[in-house]
């Protein structure tokens, strides 16, 4: 245990030297919901509108996801980085098990997306509603199981690539399907009438689920998609994530 | 030195593929998706023409990068010796910046001519031209912009917080008069962002035009001149009064 909270420190200390890349991410962040959305809010058809509401208020839980997202997604290229430079050398003589080193990781990534997304979910809460302490709860360990699947996600992706160039252009494939296929953007209505495959897919997406569990709490008089089999699909792919990415990591170490 | 960047840019094949990947799902999916949720005529149309612009600027942009990189291992010493004037390698450079671009979004907006359809062969022209121009401005303005800041990690973050609102505040995602009607801020950032002016100039050149409708086309081409011209010439004289003495150091 103490080798697990050792890593994440280390993982912690690092995600502060991006303190500058931290600030263009939120800069992005805020002029998609400050901007954006607001934009949107004037152009929705009215169907459309009449079923969410205001866009700004849809979209202000899906940018929290974005955000847990892309930052709970650095992790991996940290460790494609140590991979590519060797680091793993000083790793493995560090006095922990290698299943605490692995699960430090991935714990650690999860943890950072939770601290980098914390602001945007009070934004969210500023301009949505508070919700009750139990509600909160549900939420917090709801975005860390997504944390955690997509930290594993990523390090997964980074021991299975060997160069930068490879993790990036993965990544890329990975965000944009798995945002653009979400109901992040847009309800799942207006995905099922572009087709049924996209509708499929961003049922079972568990970014989908986040944000639509969020939307039912602070918006419940919104017709929402959410139901609790989206638990599920969240619970599955943090454990499928996190496992695969623990033994590709201790994999990988013990190869070199 | 434009041989010289074009090709330097075709090495960076995964960057090219992700690029691709970005602007095919934008196109297949959220264009297709937001098209069903927005109410403006033709928005599948209307995004794909800005997605194309949006595609031109983050290319045109990475010169800066390479001025960087250079300047980390130590190739821009090797640019200073070589038998071209100061002049020809700086404005060499600010019109590889621009032509690489172009020839990488050239499949581009084909995909997008294919999705738009019609195409007023007159129009198409002189929006090409604007687009042509847009791209040495920007890179123009990428080279002023990396040899100011003299750090790559400052100038990667400077990039992504001006990308974040330059392509926000333009007509690339919505008409001008939805940014209007939001804010008067907003249309007011729009209406001189030359992203907005290129973007509803290809519109118009490929015939997307009944919903920017732009009432005098000429305006737009001119901003878009203007915009080429100083940042051209900006990141001409920046970059040709920084490379003496070690100034880019």
């Amino acid at each position: 245990m103490k080798g697990i909270i050792r890593m994440v420190e280390h993982d912690f200390r690092n995600f502060f030297r991006y303190k500058w890349w931290l600030v263009g991410l939120i800069s992005m962040n805020l002029a998609d919901l400050f901007v954006s959305a607001l934009v949107y809010n004037t152009i929705l058809k009215p169907t459309v509108s009449s079923a969410i509401g205001s866009y700004f208020n849809f979209f202000a839980p899906g940018l929290a996801v974005t955000g847990l997202f892309a930052s709970a997604f650095m992790i991996g290229r940290e460790i494609n980085m140590e991979r590519r430079r060797e680091v793993h050398h000083y790793l493995l003589s560090l006095p922990m098990t290698r299943m605490e080193l692995a699960i430090g990781r991935v714990l650690s990534g999860g943890l950072r997306g939770m601290m980098y997304m914390s602001p945007l979910l009070l934004t969210c809460f500023i301009f949505l509603g508070f919700p009750n302490i139990l509600q909160l709860l549900l939420i917090l360990a709801v975005l860390f199981l997504l944390a955690i699947g997509i930290s594993g996600l990523s390090i997964s992706i980074a021991v299975s690539t060997s160069s930068l160039e490879k993790f990036i252009t993965a990544r890329g494939a990975v965000y944009y399907v798995l945002f653009f296929c979400s109901t992040v953007f847009y309800p799942l209505t207006v995905i099922q009438s572009a087709g049924a495959a996209l509708a499929t897919l961003a049922e079972i997406n568990p970014l989908s689920g986040a944000s639509d569990m969020i939307r039912s709490i602070l918006l419940p008089k919104i017709p929402s998609s959410f139901s609790y089999l989206s638990i599920i699909y969240i619970i599955a792919f943090s454990a499928i994530f996190t496992f695969t990415a623990a033994f590709a990591y201790m994999k990988i170490l013990e190869r070199k | 030195m434009i041989e010289r960047d074009i090709r330097l840019f075709f090495q960076y094949k995964f960057l090219i593929i992700m690029r691709a990947i970005w602007f095919v799902s934008q196109v297949l999916l959220f264009g297709v998706i937001a098209a069903n949720m927005v109410n403006v005529p033709d928005y599948f149309k209307y995004y794909v023409g800005g997605l194309s612009v949006m595609a031109l600027y983050s290319t045109a942009i990475f010169i800066g990068f390479d001025i960087y990189e250079e300047a980390e291992h130590g190739v821009f010493e090797y640019l200073l010796s070589l038998p071209v004037s100061r002049r020809q390698l700086v404005i060499g450079r600010s019109i590889g910046g621009g032509l690489r671009a172009f020839i990488y979004v050239g499949p581009l907006v084909a995909i997008s001519l294919f999705v738009i359809g019609a195409v007023n062969p007159l129009n198409f022209a002189i929006a090409l031209l604007a687009l042509f121009l847009f791209s040495f401005g920007v890179s123009g303005m990428s080279i002023a912009i990396a040899v100011l800041i003299k750090s790559s990690d400052r100038f990667d973050i400077f990039m992504g917080v001006l990308d974040a609102f330059i392509v926000r505040l333009s007509t690339t995602m919505y008409p001008l008069r939805q940014l209007q009607s939001t804010s008067q801020l907003y249309g007011f950032a729009a209406s001189l962002n030359p992203l907005s002016y290129s973007a509803d100039l290809f519109r118009w050149g490929t015939g997307v035009e009944s919903i920017i409708a732009p009432q005098n086309p000429l305006l737009p081409f001119l901003g878009v001149v203007i915009f080429f011209g100083l940042f051209t010439l900006l990141g001409v004289a920046i970059y040709e009064r920084m490379i003496e003495g070690g100034g880019w150091r």
